[in-house]
């Protein structure tokens, strides 16, 4: 072991054993704001020492990790809707159920089939049934579906020309200038551009595809973890791993008025894991100030500027 | 309160969080930085930085997979240091960037590396005799060092030292729980695997 690293340990140890003593006074403090101070690292030898013995209290009852559980419950409790719903569906010719959300929101609704959707922030969708058809036109944005069997009545959504059909699957559509991508997390789509109907591919669970205006597709398989990551906005969090900061930003960017801005681009290319609330850019830009040891500057209400512009 | 018991009182919150959500983790990580062919004394150094860093932040209520968070630290800082350091190893970077997406440990794999307090435990059955009798009745017990120190008719700084032989050996059985290690760390952290182009 290193031996400045061991000895702050050593010392630290030393300090979480009279903190546990008698009575910690001004003058005990002092002292041990004196031994913080002479090295850098002992702040964190401190806590190690301290953890380690806080980690001997017995425990008080935890709760679970709260990402997953939210996730699962709101896909269960969207399933379990979904096939209420279903079981009562009337298709009718109707005028469509628009739905809009502005910067930052994310709603999720039944439609009027019994599946459900969820619209992504500054997105809209329309969805009407006509025919038997079940169409939903995503205007802008990204939307997610989870759809409700019915193999006699196709489910398509329209995003510009792209089109993507399911019969009972949960999938996501997200337009974009030059096409719109598409994330399968169950069953199997079909996706097209209109007017290349012969052009039409299959896309599976823990797949993702992205298909171009004038009909060129790219296909690639994802991980299921990676799909549920890139889905992570439907819990209202932003799901990192080992994802450039750029794109991260970017992300926080699309949900929140208040902008991330990297002052030096070369930060752009650092990596990151981690999950965090969609509406707390400023919690974000901290931690990543911190990790990367660089400052955040908030002054301005509607920029949050990390590190230094480079000379 | 007066500010130095808020201090006080600010520094336990942190490392009862830092107990319950970092530590089982850091042994998973010193796998792997010796993995990725980081010397011991470095690996020290950079574990030490890490919880410097989160020391440090202002609150830790917005982490949500502390896990992640802790090991995305030391991998940073690890690649810093890195490319700070004249001649480099292309491949040395690449391989650690390509360390990736598995880090993040299932539900059930995450499980296996928790504070679990039959763990604690154990970890308190092993040390010395003396000092691990003081360190029960503290813990366990609940006793003051003050208690502690009449009842075994003996001075107040006598059980703080015991006190410290308990703190440092508790410490370093959670960084280098090697055997236990192994296994929690497998499922937490994968074999390297390069990223596909």
């Amino acid at each position: 072991m290193n031996s400045q690293t061991s000895k702050n340990l050593d010392d630290a140890a030393a300090w979480v054993a009279r903190m546990d003593g008698m009575a910690w006074t001004d003058r005990d403090e002092a002292e041990l704001q004196a031994w913080l101070g002479g090295d850098p690292l002992r702040q964190g030898a401190l806590l190690q020492c301290q953890a380690a013995w806080s980690s001997l209290d017995r425990p008080r009852t935890q709760a679970a990790s709260p990402r997953r559980s939210v996730r699962r419950t709101w896909l269960a409790a969207s399933g379990l809707l979904a096939a209420s719903l279903a079981a009562v569906s009337v298709y009718l010719a109707q005028a469509p159920d628009a739905y809009q959300t502005q910067v930052g929101e994310i709603r999720r609704v039944p439609l009027a089939d019994g599946s459900v959707a969820a619209v992504n922030t500054a997105s809209r969708l329309e969805f009407k049934v006509v025919d038997g058809r079940r169409e939903a036109n995503l205007q802008r944005g990204e939307a997610w579906f989870q759809v409700a069997k019915d193999p006699r009545h196709p489910f398509v959504v329209e995003a510009g020309r792209v089109r993507v059909q399911a019969v009972g699957t949960a999938f996501s559509v997200r337009r974009s200038a030059e096409g719109a991508e598409v994330l399968v997390n169950e069953g199997v789509v079909e996706a097209w551009a209109a007017g290349a109907e012969g052009h039409r591919i299959r896309i599976g669970a823990g797949q993702r595809a992205f298909v171009t205006d004038d009909a060129a597709i790219t296909k690639v398989a994802a991980s299921p973890s990676s799909i549920d990551r890139a889905l992570a906005w439907r819990a209202g969090r932003i799901d990192l791993s080992n994802d450039q900061l750029g794109s991260a930003v970017a992300e926080f960017n699309r949900y929140n008025r208040a902008q991330i801005v990297l002052a030096d681009p070369s930060l752009a290319e650092e990596r990151f894991d981690g999950v965090f609330r969609i509406d707390d850019p400023a919690g974000f830009a901290a931690a990543i100030g911190l990790s990367l040891g660089q400052t955040v500057d908030q002054s301005d209400p509607k920029t949050i500027r990390i590190g230094q512009a480079a000379h | 309160m007066t500010p130095v018991d808020e201090a006080l009182a600010a520094r336990r919150q942190r490392a009862a969080w830092v107990a319950r959500e970092i530590l089982p983790h850091e042994a998973g990580v010193r796998t792997w930085l010796a993995r990725a062919k980081v010397r011991p004394e470095d690996a020290d150094e950079l574990v030490q930085e890490a919880y410097c860093r989160i020391a440090m932040l202002e609150a830790v209520q917005t982490i949500d997979r502390p896990d992640a968070y802790f090991f995305s630290i030391v991998r940073n800082l690890l690649l810093r240091r890195l490319r700070r350091e004249r001649i480099i190893r292309i491949d040395a970077i690449a391989e650690i960037e390509s360390f990736r997406d598995d880090v993040s440990p299932t539900p059930e794999q995450a499980a296996g590396a928790r504070l679990d307090y039959a763990r604690v435990l154990t970890l308190m059955g092993r040390l010395p005799e003396r000092c691990g009798e003081i360190v029960r009745l503290r813990k366990i017990e609940g006793w003051s060092q003050k208690r502690i120190a009449e009842h075994f008719d003996t001075t107040e700084k006598a059980v703080e030292k015991q006190v410290w032989l308990g703190v440092r050996a508790i410490q370093r059985a959670w960084s280098d729980a090697e055997g236990e290690a192994e296994t929690r760390s497998a499922a937490y952290i994968q074999t390297p695997r390069r990223r596909r182009p």
